[in-house]
């Protein structure tokens, strides 16, 4: 395999791995709450898009809107009810509770799904595309270049809208938000819920290019966590190139080292260890 | 939740505590010593998880310096034929190094980059074991043959007194100066540092303490299960429960991670045999209405319980 062909493998891997993280940066960063549930809304995503393939014959990418739909419902609901009450509980009451609700819901699917990994080909999964030298299929480019579009559209509502700026002037001074009229709990119950759908359109994505299984929750998690501490807390561009960053890392390891898929985990977590070493605060912080 | 300043009473509790915890093999049957093991052993883990959350620092690497134990121990058994014993002081050696180097390299992270930071440092160990399969035994694991010749009683006798050993470093830790610079590093580091509180090397002290501690317990849960996988040595629930046990049992004391951590693993396995299926859920949700409703811990709740009286 060329260089070029594992760098853009790396780098299409590193979509969902950005609308994953920037759904759990929004959540960190605006609401201060380490969320462990948060690759749990990921797999419900998956398995939304499976069943709606298998019972209804819906394509997933056209169950997006659906599934955002709903995961923002819930993330709402999970705001309302369990994460607001413990704001001005120490942080680790807090990772305790989404510790808690991760476990209700990974359990939750293995009691309703099973442990058996579903997989679902809707007719582009694994039609080729070539260009140039480089393949790939074009389910993965199709999910890439959503993915992007979808973060593109994060980073807008961000920046242009009346939410966004709400939802900005929050993360920097809550106090300072309220007294200028934000309502503070809405943002938050937005911002919750937006996190909670961006996960669950990643999780409606992955279905396509990967399967749907109740473990995959933990291990988006802890890859989201690490994406978002290595660019700094908050920092949603930071999180773009910590994507990349660790993406083709991924992909390079697979291909260039003997046994190396094995490997490439490893190489993942001892990046995060080396970057937290050398800035203690994450590689976007000033 | 702080707990209320120390007085002198008659620590009746710790004995009748260590009274119930000396009988127990000679009152129940094999099952309940099998479940009396592992709640020593998870006990252990447990307060030694609180032992370095004192200083402020929250790890989700318990489960490295875990396998690291296990697979020392059952390395030197591969080579050496080291029993149990031989086992567990080496696998506190290695454990020991690898918190020296990781908490020194770590020092200035906090807060949720700690956490990250060494559940990184644990999972690059898992993958790196299971990557060397020819020195490790890759993910088809490693065993050893059980230890006492699988005398279930000596082993339980084993595992109590490393969790002596673990309750005895919690007094140390917990007695007066030390714990007063420990509560203030933990409210708030720059009035320590200020203060004259040698913070670099408390912190770095009590890393070493606990992972040592933990090393041993993987040591000798490898001797008493006879076998492990990476997946299971270096299991993310590991961290996961040690951190869970002492915040449900109560924070920063001796009694609370052992109480927590009493109640958790019962409940669990008591579920485990009744709810066949997905019990984990019910777990789940204890926890979830555990947090919000008594935040304070077990502890907690029988302090303000007292305090009404």
């Amino acid at each position: 395999m060329t260089l070029v062909q594992a760098l853009v493998n790396g780098i299409l891997r590193s979509g969902l791995y950005a609308l994953t993280s920037s759904g759990l940066a929004l959540s960190v960063g605006v609401i201060g709450i380490v969320n462990f549930a948060h690759g749990e809304f990921l797999v419900l995503g998956a398995y939304l898009a499976y069943w709606a393939f298998v019972l209804a014959g819906v394509d997933p990418l056209l169950a997006l809107p659906l599934g955002a739909l709903l995961l923002f419902a819930l993330g709402a609901g999970l705001y309302h009810f369990a994460v607001r009450p413990v704001l001005a509980a120490p942080e680790l009451n807090q990772m305790l509770l989404t510790f808690g609700i991760s476990v209700v819901l990974q359990n939750a699917a293995l009691i309703l799904w099973r442990g058996d990994p579903r997989t679902i080909n809707p007719w582009y999964r694994s039609l080729p595309v070539q260009f140039a030298g480089v393949s790939t299929g074009l389910g993965r480019l199709l999910v890439f270049l959503l993915a992007a579009a979808l973060v593109t559209g994060l980073f807008a509502l961000l920046s242009r809208t009346r939410f966004g700026q709400a939802m900005r002037a929050v993360s920097q001074n809550r106090e300072g938000a309220a007294v200028v009229g934000i309502g503070v709990n809405r943002t938050y119950l937005l911002a919750f819920g937006l996190s909670a759908a961006l996960a669950g359109m990643a999780g409606v994505m992955l279905s396509t290019v990967l399967y749907a299984h109740p473990m995959l929750g933990l291990e988006f998690t802890l890859k989201a966590f690490s994406i978002v501490v290595m660019a700094g807390l908050g920092n949603l561009t930071g999180v773009l190139w910590a994507s990349i960053v660790l993406g083709v890392a991924e992909s390079l390891v697979g291909t260039y080292v003997p046994r190396g898929s094995g490997l490439a985990d490893s190489v993942f977590f001892l990046l995060i260890l080396l970057v937290l070493i050398a800035r203690p605060k994450g590689l976007g912080a000033r | 939740m702080e707990p209320a300043r120390r007085t002198r009473r008659t620590p009746l509790l710790p004995v009748a505590g260590l009274a119930a915890t000396a009988v127990f093999p000679f009152v129940v049957g094999p099952y309940l010593l099998h479940v009396g093991v592992t709640v020593l052993l998870w006990a252990t883990l447990a307060l030694s998880w609180d032992i370095l959350a004192r200083t402020g620092q929250v790890s989700l690497g318990h489960a490295g310096f875990f396998g690291a134990g296990v697979y020392s121990a059952a390395l030197a058994h591969a080579h050496w034929g080291a029993g149990v014993i031989p086992g567990m002081l080496l696998a506190a050696v290695v454990a020991a190094l690898l918190a020296l180097v990781l908490g020194t390299v770590t020092l200035r992270l906090e807060g949720i980059y700690f956490a990250i930071a060494t559940l990184a440092f644990g999972e690059v160990l898992r993958t790196l074991v299971t990557y060397f399969e020819g020195a490790t035994g890759g993910p088809m694991g490693i065993g050893v043959p059980p230890m006492f010749g699988g005398n279930r009683v000596a082993a339980y006798y084993l595992v109590a007194l490393l969790l002596v050993l673990t309750v005895a470093a919690s007094y140390v830790v917990g007695s007066s100066r030390v714990r007063l610079a420990l509560t203030c590093m933990r409210t708030n580091p720059q009035v320590a540092e200020a203060l004259g509180v040698p913070t670099v090397k408390i912190k770095i002290a009590l890393f070493v303490v606990s992972s040592s501690l933990v090393g041993m317990a993987g040591a000798a849960y490898i001797h008493y299960v006879t076998f492990a996988v990476p997946q299971e040595a270096f299991n993310l629930g590991i961290s996961l429960s040690s951190v869970v046990a002492s915040i449900f049992g109560g924070l920063y004391s001796t009694s609370g991670p052992l109480v927590g951590n009493l109640l958790l693993k019962s409940a669990e396995e008591y579920l485990r045999i009744t709810v066949k299926y997905g019990h984990p859920i019910v777990y789940g949700l204890v926890l979830v209405l555990a947090v919000l409703f008594m935040p304070g811990g077990v502890v907690g709740v029988v302090k303000r319980w007292r305090s009404w009286k």
